[in-house]
């Protein structure tokens, strides 16, 4: 009887601690939700909704609106179509650029690598501030229109100016993530192509790219979340407001509507939801590229 | 078909006082159809030997030569060579077809028919037509192992390097393999590098086998040459399996001494091979090691018997490994018919045929003497 | 982290071919000549050999690869940081353009004097030290809890984590409307278990404010934290937990004496990261607070953007500036040349 009781115990304990682990679980995801489903709940509420009721809670009957939804898109989807115009171009030309130096970085073999590659990994940790004063001065030497001379590029100078800089300083993370995984390619694989007789060219384009497929992935997904995030360079580089951007148009917002946090709270979301879909879609590509960075 | 050379070929890693030296003047000439095999322990330098002859990395000194022209220069693709890697290094994203098309298509100007044609051809020789359009990841190991062959065979190159290819390989299959890669080359009669560690696919497989031990080429030899008649201590203990039983002796009065358990008396070639000589290695394999339950073993003189003891006896069936001590003695290794029965802990006598022993100086380990092989029913090798 | 993302490293020194050395080494030619008429033809190939040689070799292959993109580093941050410094040193206010005639390091001077530039400084450190050990604390909390086999784990992680992938725009907003002193979730929350005392304008109260802003940060990293921190549990043998518990280990010992003390490249990693990011913080605070935050939550990010591109003392924020590239190259070029001697770059 001793035994059977014993056992009662130990597994009384274990169902005990794992109860704990639980709630310790479910906690963090309250944490970690909280800011959310307040601000989600407020932003479906009136004005006197969210002044009169705690702010977690759903709104009253009456009190539910989805006005603030609609002015908060009404003010930021200019913005959101800017935003994507800059960040998609700004991604695929980072991505890909990150692609070819990590291959002749990686699977190519040349004293002096290190070297090189050291200087792209500490581009990683740069510190914008210290070079947003070159890179007004940099950009508004450049007459972008006359460079380029197509109809388009005057009326979206701005975009454009933050999308090639968001591309450049996009370069040594996306180099860093594409290098951890073709360090894992197999090197005789790469030995057997160039016995086989494939220059680096046909060996990066027959071999290496169609294999890159799931790090693409997670450098898109990962660069697309960073660019559309920030804030610094676009208000330094963008001046122009048809060319502002949605994190931009979102501050605006909040400066304009100082008290009306139904509105703010639907104008963060309408801001986040490109990148909120891209989590929710692709999160393990999203944690990788996180976890690339470090 | 072509014949290789390697030409007092060196590989030092790194500049100065730290480099390292991985491949130590090997000079190897290798016939036009020839298979040899590379063998020697990891680390010996085998591998960065046959990556030489690839091209995948530079030769510091020396030459390596194909059909009499230097090649050291040119880059891999360059020198018509085809290499079989231990991972197998298939495409993996290509079908079979794909992976077997890519060397034709990158370095032949063969248009898609005959390029077809080629692949078809190769894929039926190595029985695997019905895997064509499968990819990598959906075949077993020895069927990736037959791809990697056929991506190599369908380039028709002058000659095949391997590089432990069956090492990835059950035990099963491995042996399978080797009977069958050496009827292909025989077939093909295409001159191969094969790389290994292990010395029964050494000794089954090569024409001839060169030996390597910390970058040096030990002896290039037959396989029997490599294992009757070692050129040194290194190989007599790397090549047989179990090793060769090495008795370290000091010469006195023309007889070895170990200990005061053996005292090993010396005549003939034997007694000249040792004379100025005073610290010597004997060596005696241990199939010649005779082993008696009782009186005296009947074929060997009474003065190389010895009184010992069975410590362990491991029975493999065909054949019982005895693991003996001699008292105030050597440990001895003696392998026996399967049949016979020893038990661990008896006593026994140990007899050393006088004609079976070799003999190594101990300082340089080069051969001194090696076993006789007047009663062998084969032509004694020249050394 | 870097140390898996670098996981190839052991090149062989030599393998990258040197065209020096080749035509420095003696014995090639005379060798050959002693092969009797292989004499002619082999120096012929010799000389052509050293074009061959460095158009087939792999360095000079892998340009068209890493060349541009290098370039392109080179320019925008090398090229940038160095253009900076310059302009930091050349006294340039105001709405003209800059004139690279006067080299003065009066721009650092005065921010030794500046009160604000002290304030600014103490908070980054402040800021830098504290968000850096609550993130990686709470970030180990939760990948530890993750990593004991939990069921849904997956959806956990991506609940952490989820914080992470929004804007600071956006979680400023957020965290703008937590810390509403009158209705917002904290204060609420607080009166709601009777903490009243504890109840305070979180946003403008100085003596809470960094704090506030810190716990906010915090929410937003600790995800990453947990994602390091757990790839860093993953790499490490189950084995371990068993032979731990075997020898009768609790399971809070197997943590604190087995497993925690093995995640050192990953806490180092993370912290690394943490710290790049508290020097460049600046969306967030921007948002809250416009170029003002006050003394209080002053720190040089901020500074720096108000200082240039407010009022157009650009001198002064290229110096401030300056200071924020030593400090980041204080963290990061120590953990670079650490990973480079463990041969992990």
């Amino acid at each position: 009887m001793s035994r059977v009781d014993d056992l009662r115990g130990t597994l009384a304990a274990v169902d005990r601690s794992r109860a704990a682990l639980y709630a310790v679980l479910f906690a963090m995801v309250a944490f970690y939700l909280a800011p959310l489903e307040s601000g989600l709940a407020t932003s479906i509420k009136t004005e006197a909704g969210f002044r009169a009721t705690t702010p977690y809670a759903p709104p009253p009957l009456g009190e539910f609106t989805l006005a603030a939804w609609q002015v908060a898109f009404d003010r930021l989807s200019q913005g959101l179509i800017n935003s994507l115009l800059m960040a998609i171009p700004a991604t695929v030309l980072s991505a890909l650029l990150g692609s070819l130096s990590a291959y002749g970085l990686t699977n190519l073999d040349w004293r002096g690598q290190t070297g090189v590659l050291v200087l792209f990994v500490a581009g990683v940790f740069l510190p914008y501030q210290s070079v947003l004063v070159p890179l007004r001065q940099f950009w508004s030497a450049v007459d972008l229109p006359s460079l380029i001379p197509l109809g388009f590029v005057g009326s979206y100078e701005g975009l454009i100016t933050l999308s090639l800089t968001h591309a450049a300083y996009g370069i040594p993370i996306c180099t860093v993530l594409f290098r951890s995984y073709y360090a894992t390619l197999d090197e005789e694989m790469i030995e057997a192509a160039r016995l086989d007789g494939a220059s680096a060219a046909t060996i990066y384009r027959r071999i290496v790219l169609p294999l890159s497929v799931p790090i693409f992935a997670v450098t898109l997904i990962y660069q697309f979340t960073q660019v559309w995030n920030d804030l610094l360079f676009a208000i330094v580089l963008v001046t122009d407001p048809s060319n502002q951007v949605v994190t931009v148009a979102l501050n605006q917002l909040q400066g304009s509507f100082v008290n009306q946090y139904n509105l703010q709270m639907a104008g963060a979301f309408v801001a986040a939801l490109p990148t909120l879909v891209v989590y929710v879609l692709f999160g393990e590509q999203f944690a990788k590229g996180v976890a690339g960075e470090s | 078909m072509a014949r290789l050379e390697l030409d007092s070929v060196t590989k030092r890693f790194g500049d100065g006082p730290d480099a390292v030296v991985a491949v130590d003047d090997v000079n190897v000439d290798i016939a036009d159809g020839e298979f040899l095999v590379l063998v020697g322990p990891s680390g010996c330098g085998k591998s960065t030997t046959l990556r030489m002859v690839a091209g995948l990395e530079t030769v510091t000194d020396g030459e390596v030569r194909l059909d009499g022209t230097r090649i050291n220069e040119r880059g891999p693709a360059e020198r018509d060579i085809a290499m079989v890697f231990q991972s197998y290094a298939l495409y993996p994203h290509m079908t079979v077809r794909g992976n077997m098309r890519f060397g034709l298509e990158e370095s032949t100007d063969l248009d898609d028919e005959a390029i077809d044609e080629r692949v078809e051809e190769t894929a039926a020789m190595l029985d695997i037509t019905e895997l064509l359009d499968r990819k990598p990841g959906a075949l077993s190991g020895g069927q990736r192992q037959r791809v990697a062959l056929g991506r190599a065979i369908v380039r028709e190159p002058a000659a095949f390097l391997m590089d432990e290819p069956l090492s990835n390989l059950d035990a099963k299959l491995r042996s399978q393999m080797r009977t069958e890669l050496q009827q292909l080359q025989n077939d093909l009669d295409t001159t191969t590098v094969y790389v290994t560690h292990d010395q029964t696919e050494a000794m089954t497989m090569g024409d001839r086998i060169a030996i390597l031990d910390a970058g040096e080429l030990q002896q290039v030899a037959t396989p029997l040459e490599a294992y009757h008649r070692p050129a040194n201590r290194f190989v007599a203990g790397f090549i047989g399996e179990p090793s060769m039983n090495f008795v370290e002796t000091t010469v006195e009065d023309g007889a070895l001494t170990a200990g005061e358990g053996l005292v090993y008396p010396l005549a003939g070639d034997a007694a000249d091979a040792v004379a100025g000589a005073s610290a010597v290695t004997l060596g005696v394999r241990p199939e010649d090691v005779r082993v008696s339950a009782d009186g005296d073993p009947a074929d060997v003189a009474s003065e190389h018997v010895f009184d010992a003891t069975v410590d362990v006896v491991e029975p493999m069936g065909n054949e019982n490994v005895v693991h003996l001590t001699l008292p105030n003695g050597p440990d001895l290794t003696a392998t026996v018919d399967g049949l016979r029965q020893i038990a661990d802990g008896t006593d026994a006598r140990v007899g050393i045929p006088a004609k079976a022993i070799h003999l190594f100086d101990r300082d340089s380990g080069e051969a001194l003497h090696n076993r006789s092989l007047d009663d062998a029913e084969m032509d004694a090798p020249n050394v | 982290m870097l140390g898996g993302l670098f996981g190839r490293s052991e090149r062989d020194p030599d393998d990258a071919e040197s065209d020096g050395e080749q035509r420095s080494r003696p014995g090639g030619e005379q060798r050959l000549r002693t092969d009797g008429g292989a004499t002619a033809s082999a120096s012929a190939g010799t000389d052509a050999s050293i074009l061959t040689r460095l158009r087939r070799s792999e360095f000079v292959e892998s340009i068209p690869f890493w060349g541009p993109p290098a370039v392109l580093v080179g320019i925008f941050v090398y090229g940038a940081v160095a253009w900076n410094l310059v302009i930091s040193l050349i006294g340039w206010d105001g709405l003209g353009q800059p004139e690279y005639t006067d080299f003065s390091l009066a721009a650092y001077e005065q921010l030794l004097v500046d009160p604000s530039f002290t304030s600014a400084f103490w908070n980054t450190l402040i800021l830098l030290l504290v968000f850096t050990v609550l993130s990686l604390a709470v970030g180990l909390l939760l990948a530890i809890l993750i990593d004991r086999g939990i069921r849904f784990e997956n959806t956990f992680r991506t609940i952490y984590l989820l914080p992470m992938s929004l804007s600071f725009v956006v979680t400023a907003i957020f965290w703008a409307w937590m810390y509403n002193p009158r209705i917002g979730l904290i204060n609420t929350a607080l009166r709601g278990v009777g903490l009243d005392v504890l109840t305070t304008a979180w946003l403008s109260n100085p003596d809470v404010k960094l704090f506030a802003i810190i716990f906010a940060l915090m929410w937003q990293f600790s995800g990453y934290c947990m994602v390091v921190y757990l790839a860093g549990l993953r790499a490490i043998p189950r084995d371990q937990y068993e032979a731990a518990r075997i020898d009768g280990a609790s399971t809070l010992r197997v943590y604190l004496r087995v497993i925690i003390p093995q995640l050192g490249a990953s806490t180092m990693s993370a912290a690394v990261v943490l710290m790049v990011f508290a020097l460049k913080a600046f969306d967030f605070l921007f948002v809250l607070f416009g170029v003002n935050p006050g003394q209080s939550a002053d720190i040089l990010s901020v500074m720096m953007y108000r200082v240039a591109f407010d009022r157009l003392q650009w001198s002064y924020g290229a110096a401030v500036a300056t200071v924020l590239f030593a400090m980041a190259l204080s963290v990061i070029g120590p953990y670079l040349y650490a990973q480079y001697r463990r041969g992990e770059l």
